[in-house]
């Protein structure tokens, strides 16, 4: 009799239970996943390093005062601040900030908030240091107007204010959670943190109470798969609705992109980075084959740029002319002509001008891991056999080859650098200024009195069409010297479900903003 | 029996030790640390020296170590430098995805894997010998990454039976209660992730269990073979044994000790984690977290999940010992 009790209640409670269950399942249309390939570092800007997946969730969880303005990214727009002005010498910035805007948490958000978030990253976050200790003083005026005092000129600073680390942070809830914010992050932002598994997902819910307007999209899951076949595969299933570009690298092979467009299911969106990828000398070096500059020319003449960028990247890399990449607000458009241009005849000559023998020269071609630089590698190697030379590629893993970089033992490199703030300071400061030369993979620009004071002087400058003419000059500058050859610059590419519209992908960083993505 | 396993355990602690200076020396040998890997090739050296003073990367090594040791004395197993998160917190969320995997790849693997091999020693040189053993063979020379490859585009994207990767599908929601997928689904009355999680681990069970059922089968069959030919397997049919309880009871007992010996260092290699596997299905288990770690030279994660597969692989071993007391009488004896 029990058995058959219990089979009775099994059977009515069976399909509850399946009701129940299937109401928890989640609206897929209003539902946007994300392929990454890892867990997000750090959720919030007292800690964000400028990883990747961490620094694009912060984007959605939380706002900035300011922001590039899509699609171009050449202009400033307000976020959190209505409107702004910049004092005549450049350091002291007055902002209006909006009213009525409130944290997920319900408190309201005004300017101590603002200074703050502001104050809690320039102590906490030893990776903004060199700018934010800049900051000398933020004064709240009133709970809409903020001051922000600089100690000297940084006009960069606005593109600074548009990073994830200066994003604004609701202090209750910093009161509340204290150093587990990051597993409880509470911004302004247009998607609410929710839950996160390890090595699984971070789930981001709508705020409904977003000032710039509720999402489309009801919740954004970050699902974390490693690795790039699976990827692909479960796109093409519509296990997820976008991968998305893994800061520096593509998040499919790059050999994939062929089948992927022909897939009528799947959109592919190209869109031009700032991204530099180039051969560099050690510029330091006043011995060795490349210390005379018609040797560097010789080489930067020898690489068949566009056979590169066709051959090795099918199209999914774009040309770069000088020091900056031709997107950016600062390139100057003469680097255009000045450019090298291949021609492996004019190397041999120019080699022989500088009284280096090729057959001499052994090189070590050092370079970053993976299947992408070796085909690089490999396509340069093959150019300097044509006029003579012999190079052997050494691909090092990333922290050998950074110790082997910055203590200068090495003759020609291949590297590169992501801005990661929208300005061109970005690129020419820490790439060519001298006194930087051993502290990070630059161009180890010997000291070099004039081209230094043109660089800060551009750097500080308050107004921005003067800046501009700096730069202008020193992108001449800079590719009289032939500090390397500027190989490409690979397009951001997203990979998305085609029902998915409305992305908006930046530049530099490259993120994408999901606020007003909605999927058909 | 007793004195057995406590002799066992206390020869633990010299090699918990051994492991431990080995790992911690291994990994700052390694050249790059984790605050250069982990802000990347753009970073300043101020900004690495920061952060290296973030994560009392400056202090001398011999006084990490000592910090080291005696947090473990406390069940310390310090913070991931990655996360910020405590390494002992991590480990625990992700070994169950580990544990439920292996488990189920043994159990497939062991179902399919002895009643082959039995049934091919049976019936040796048959065509059913010769599928079974090209089968396997298959089985153990394929590598990993190409099974799963071939059994996600068949059963993922070609039928589009199973799921590709993944423990649970994104749509549907599991709640958390003990870390393993299908126990907390049906605890928390949730069928439809029950029947999720159980699709999820499909495939990733079948790769894994493929290898482990192939050696089986194959090692089950040879060992069979020899013991078929003994005096007292004659000796029991002499006697008028029936077929089955010569096979089973006399052939399979006396070849089963070298397969539980296999059985067991697979497992314990298992639950160290299948970082391919675990990878490739994007499976949120131990191995694809200390390979990450090591990318990303998290010195207190690397240290801290190999003391934890130190632990597993000597327990494994430890508890095979004792199976081989409960097949063989002689051992057992011994073990006394």
């Amino acid at each position: 009799m029990t058995i058959w009790k219990a089979v009775a209640a099994a059977t009515v409670a069976m399909p509850l239970m399946w009701t129940a269950a299937h109401a928890q399942e989640v609206d897929k249309l209003k539902t946007l996943v994300v392929a990454v390939p890892s867990d997000p570092v750090a959720l919030e800007p007292g800690t964000n390093k400028a990883e990747p997946i961490g620094s694009e969730i912060i984007l959605n969880v939380f706002d900035t005062l300011v922001a590039w303005t899509a699609p171009d990214f050449s202009q400033l727009e307000g976020r959190l601040a209505k409107s702004w002005t910049v004092s005549e010498d450049g350091k002291v910035f007055d902002f209006k900030l909006r009213e009525g805007v409130k944290f997920q948490d319900g408190t309201p958000f005004d300017a101590a908030a603002v200074k703050f978030s502001l104050e809690r990253t320039k102590a906490a976050n030893p990776y903004v240091k060199a700018t934010f200790d800049l900051i000398k003083e933020i004064t709240v005026v009133s709970p809409t107007e903020l001051k922000i005092t600089l100690s000297a000129a940084y006009p960069a600073f606005l593109s600074i204010l548009a990073q994830p680390q200066s994003a604004v942070v609701s202090p209750a809830a910093v009161a509340k959670y204290g150093d587990k914010f990051a597993s409880h992050p509470v911004g302004t932002g247009p998607f609410a943190f929710k839950s996160a598994q390890a090595d699984t997902n971070v789930v981001l819910e709508a705020n409904p109470d977003y000032f710039r307007g509720a999402p489309k999209l009801k919740q954004i899951i970050y699902r974390v798969i490693p690795d790039a076949s699976t990827r692909r595969l479960e796109l093409e299933n519509g296990g997820v609705d976008i991968v998305q570009q893994q800061g520096q690298l593509s998040a499919i092979a790059a050999e994939d992109i062929g089948a992927l467009k022909a897939n009528r299911d799947v959109k592919v969106i190209e869109t031009s980075s700032q991204i530099i990828r180039q051969l560099e000398f050690n510029n330091s070096k006043t011995d060795g084959p490349f210390a005379n500059v018609k040797a560097r020319e010789a080489i930067a003449h020898a690489i068949d740029y566009d056979g590169l960028l066709q051959g090795v990247f099918g199209g999914t890399a774009e040309r770069v002319y000088g020091p900056l990449t031709s997107n950016s607000w600062a390139f100057n458009p003469k680097m255009k002509e000045l450019a090298p241009k291949y021609d492996p005849a004019l190397a041999k000559k120019l080699l022989a001008e500088a009284g280096v023998d090729p057959a001499s020269i052994n090189l070590k071609l050092y370079s970053f891991q993976g299947p992408l630089w070796g085909a690089v590698a490999t396509f340069v190697q093959a150019n300097l056999a044509d006029i003579g030379i012999n190079a052997t590629i050494e691909q090092t893993e990333f922290p050998a080859l950074r110790t082997l970089q910055t203590s200068g033992q090495f003759d020609v490199a291949l590297d590169g650098r992501q801005p990661w703030y929208n300005d061109p300071d970005a690129h020419i400061t820490i790439g060519y200024l001298s006194s930087l030369a051993n502290t990070a993979m630059t161009f180890r620009m010997p000291a070099d009195k004039d081209l230094d004071a043109l660089i800060l002087k551009a750097q500080q400058t308050p107004d921005m069409e003067a800046r501009k003419a700096l730069y202008f000059q020193i992108q001449e500058e800079i590719a009289r010297r032939v500090p390397g050859a500027y190989l490409f610059s690979p397009k951001l590419i997203v990979y998305a479900r085609a029902n998915v519209e409305g992305l908006v992908i930046n530049s530099a960083p490259p993120l994408n903003e999901y606020w007003s993505v909605y999927k058909k | 029996m007793a004195s057995f396993i406590i002799r066992r355990l206390i020869a633990l602690i010299p090699v918990m030790c051994i492991v431990l200076v080995i790992v911690f020396s291994l990994v700052r040998i390694i050249p790059g640390d984790p605050a250069t890997t982990l802000l990347g090739p753009g970073a300043t050296a101020e900004q690495i020296a920061a952060l290296r003073a973030q994560m009392n990367l400056d202090q001398p090594v011999v006084l990490q170590f000592w910090q080291y040791v005696a947090g473990l004395f406390t069940g310390d197993f310090g913070v991931s430098l990655k996360t910020g998160q405590p390494v002992a917190h991590e480990i625990l969320t992700r070994l169950p995805a580990t544990i439920e995997l292996s488990v189920l790849a043994v159990i497939v693997a062991v179902v399919f894997g002895i009643p082959l091999g039995v049934l091919s020693a049976t019936r040796a040189n048959s065509l059913f010998d010769h599928v079974t053993r090209i089968v396997s063979l298959i089985g153990v020379s394929m590598p990993a990454f190409l099974l799963a490859l071939i059994l996600q585009l068949t059963f993922g994207t070609w039928l589009g039976w199973l799921p590709v990767s993944g423990r649970l599908s994104p749509y549907v929601p599991v709640e958390t209660v003990t870390g393993f997928a299908v126990l907390d689904a049906l605890i928390t009355g949730n069928f439809a992730g029950v029947a999720s999680a159980l699709a999820h681990l499909v495939l990733p069970t079948a790769v894994l269990a493929a290898f482990l059922a192939a050696t089986l089968g194959r090692f089950v069959r040879n060992t069979m073979l020899d013991v078929m030919g003994e005096d007292f397997i004659r000796t029991a049919r002499a006697k008028g044994l029936h077929n089955r309880q010569v096979v089973l009871e006399h052939g399979l007992r006396n070849s089963l000790l070298p397969a539980v010996t296999i059985i067991g260092l697979k497992f314990a290699e298992m639950l160290g984690g299948a970082i391919l596997t675990e990878t490739i299905f994007a499976w949120p288990g131990i191995g694809r977290y200390m390979f990450e770690a090591i990318k990303n030279r998290d010195y207190p994660v690397i240290q801290g999940t190999t003391l934890v597969f130190a632990l597993l692989f000597v327990l494994t071993s430890i508890v095979v010992d004792l199976l081989y007391g409960v097949l063989d009488p002689r051992v057992r004896r011994k073990m006394g």
